[in-house]
């Protein structure tokens, strides 16, 4: 045998040694980047990893590009556990994408909200709740709004940012004013005639990069936007930026957490998964970014309690949209909102 | 035979980099996508049916079809004085001036389109000078619009345009030109009646060209558009990652990409025609 014989075949042992260790102490963790990434990193992933794991934040960008991702890696996949968008998810689970939840590894279920355990049927529950708010220059805009129909103000005109289906903010803002108009988040049409007067106003129907960052580039007034980031950005803009859970009621943003099918390192998923949804996870991060806890006993502190939609003010605000019945309405309503809202704002 | 030896690795790159996605897209296209938004694996040609018997894809094709053909025309016009410089130009300064007619590619495309929303945006440099100097109170509308969507197309074509007219023309004869001054033509004459005949199948082979990098445009709509600019590649963007329809987002990809090679085939024809002429 000659050096390099032996060298090649000790790092060959090595590696079959070191694999399986290395393997069972890791896992993969995809999710959304940005200051989802940073805050779930500071909040949850490093006290898990703490207690001697090694988890890896894979950014899988939109919920629909982490199902590609999925999709892609379905025969080999190289993610563990996935927390992403409970409409999306809902293909994966449908597709095989993601296991069923097992109750028995996760007796950190018995913890959470009804809606919590609900959210994700037969696959991972909700990890975080979030709801749509409508977010403001507090500089230019006085007194504050509270109701969407302050984007419809003849003085706003051009001034308004709002995402149009099949954008989920848009789906929700037609639910939330087809409920306090018609009675019924269904009933687009009750919904069109506050579109429409609002659509006058709009300046962009697809704000980019997002609407918080036009409003304080100068670009926009009113926006809509979720509450965890925009709660996040109001604190970051020392308070330029308002945040309005408005009249017209909110719709909830849930993401789920899943166990990716086959998944490499299950066993560390499994631990990740119940840490993620215990209590002391779910309130570090409520506190750091206003998400709303899906664990009853997280003990949230009341004031970040009160800037998510678990508020008690706010409960009887929040409309129960049935995403998985919205996934079937949203083409007519993509089809209405162009030809109905988005044609008659020409600019 | 040697020619196809010496092809032979780029062609192999070209199945394993483009022929072999596309037949992977091809497949995804023949799936079906359930009632709740789930792909299911099936051979059937239903996006395709769906997407051919919906108006609003005819609209899309109509859309995309306009604003790419009336982008490149005017692309190509604002071109030909830029490849007509440049190949009037001494030898000596006509390699700075083509490179100077190119040099916005040398810019990444997404750059560039930022520095149009802050040219054209309601609080940006048009407006300022519009509303410092009294002549308009509202902004005027130049982005968000199809109107913001056309400038910024015309802008990211033209370079295509002025690389193959300098090309195009760089072959014409300059004696014919000479021939008709000599004649008595004066210099729009000269160029109306020589000039201009003889670059027509150039003209139309950047026409094409620009058409076809325009028919695929994705940047531009997506971002000068703000969500009013509905063309193809935007709705297969929103089909793939909005509404997670992948056979739908694949089935229209396939139909675009026939559209595509159509017009690709097309220009072959009329280069061919435009070398035998000069």
């Amino acid at each position: 045998m000659t050096i390099w014989q032996g060298a090649v075949l000790g790092i060959a042992a090595l590696a079959a040694v070191a694999a399986p260790a290395s393997a069972q102490n890791s896992m993969t963790l995809m999710s959304y980047a940005g200051i989802f990434r940073e805050n779930y990193t500071d909040t949850v992933v490093k006290p898990f990893a703490a207690k001697g794991a090694e988890v890896q934040f894979f950014e899988g960008g939109s919920s629909s590009q982490m199902l590609g991702t999925l999709r892609a890696q379905k025969a080999d996949p190289q993610v563990d556990v996935v927390i992403m968008d409970v409409t999306t998810a809902a293909l994966a689970c449908a597709e095989g994408l993601v296991e069923p939840v097992r109750p028995a590894e996760l007796p950190v279920l018995a913890q959470l909200a009804p809606m919590a355990r609900s959210a994700g049927g037969s696959c991972g529950p909700a990890v975080t709740f979030d709801h749509l708010v409508m977010v403001y220059d507090t500089q230019k805009v006085q007194p504050a709004p509270a109701s969407l129909m302050a984007m419809a103000d003849p003085s706003q005109r051009g001034a308004v940012g709002l995402a149009a289906p099949p954008n989920i903010q848009g789906l929700a803002v037609t639910a939330m004013l087809a409920n306090a108009n018609g009675g019924d988040w269904k009933n687009i049409g009750a919904a069109l005639p506050a579109l429409k007067s609002i659509a006058a106003n709009v300046q962009t129907f697809d704000p980019k990069p997002d609407g918080y960052s036009m409003i304080l580039n100068d670009q926009l007034r009113f926006a809509t936007g979720w509450n965890a980031r925009a709660q996040l950005y109001r604190d970051q803009s020392k308070n330029r930026i308002g945040v309005v859970l408005p009249d017209e009621g909110t719709v909830f943003q849930i993401n789920t957490i899943n166990i990716v099918a086959n998944a490499k390192n299950r066993g560390k998923a499994v631990e990740f998964v119940n840490h993620a949804l215990s209590a002391a996870a779910q309130k570090a991060f409520t506190e750091r970014m206003f998400y709303g806890p899906v664990n009853t006993e997280a003990g949230v502190t009341p004031e970040a309690l009160g800037r998510t939609a678990l508020a008690p003010e706010y409960r009887s605000k929040v409309i129960d949209v049935d995403w998985g019945e919205m996934q079937k309405l949203r083409d007519g309503w993509n089809q209405r909102w162009r030809r109905e809202v988005i044609s008659a704002a020409p600019r | 035979m040697t020619g196809w030896l010496l092809a032979a690795p780029a062609l192999a790159v070209l199945a394993v980099a483009f022929l072999w996605p596309m037949a992977g897209l091809f497949r995804i296209s023949l799936n079906r996508t359930t009632e709740t938004g789930a792909m299911e694996a099936a051979l059937t040609t239903e996006s395709y049916a769906k997407l051919l018997g919906d108006s609003f894809t005819a609209e899309l094709a109509w859309n995309t079809l306009l604003l790419a053909g009336s982008s490149a025309a005017v692309a190509t016009v604002l071109a030909l004085p830029v490849a007509l410089m440049v190949r009037a130009a001494s030898p000596r300064w006509r390699g700075l001036l083509a490179l100077l007619g190119i040099a916005p590619l040398l810019v990444s495309a997404t750059a560039r389109l930022v520095g149009w929303m802050a040219i054209l945006g309601d609080q940006g440099l048009i407006n300022a000078m519009l509303m410092g100097s009294g002549l308009r109170d509202t902004p005027l509308p130049l982005i968000n619009n199809w109107t913001g969507v056309r400038i910024g197309l015309v802008e990211s074509l033209m370079p295509y345009a002025v690389l193959v007219l300098i090309a195009g023309l760089g072959r014409l004869d300059p004696r014919l030109e000479e021939a008709a001054a000599t004649l008595g033509a004066g210099r729009a004459r000269t160029f109306l009646r020589v000039t201009l005949p003889l670059a027509a199948p150039a003209l139309l082979a950047a026409w094409l060209l620009t058409l076809v990098l325009g028919l695929s445009s994705f940047i531009t709509p997506r971002l000068m558009g703000g969500g009013r600019v509905f063309v193809m590649a935007t709705e297969i963007y929103d089909l793939a990652l909005e509404y997670v329809d992948w056979p739908g987002a694949a089935a229209l990809a396939m139909l675009l990409l026939g559209a595509l090679v159509l017009l690709m085939l097309l220009r072959a024809v009329t280069t061919r025609g435009a070398g035998r002429r000069a």
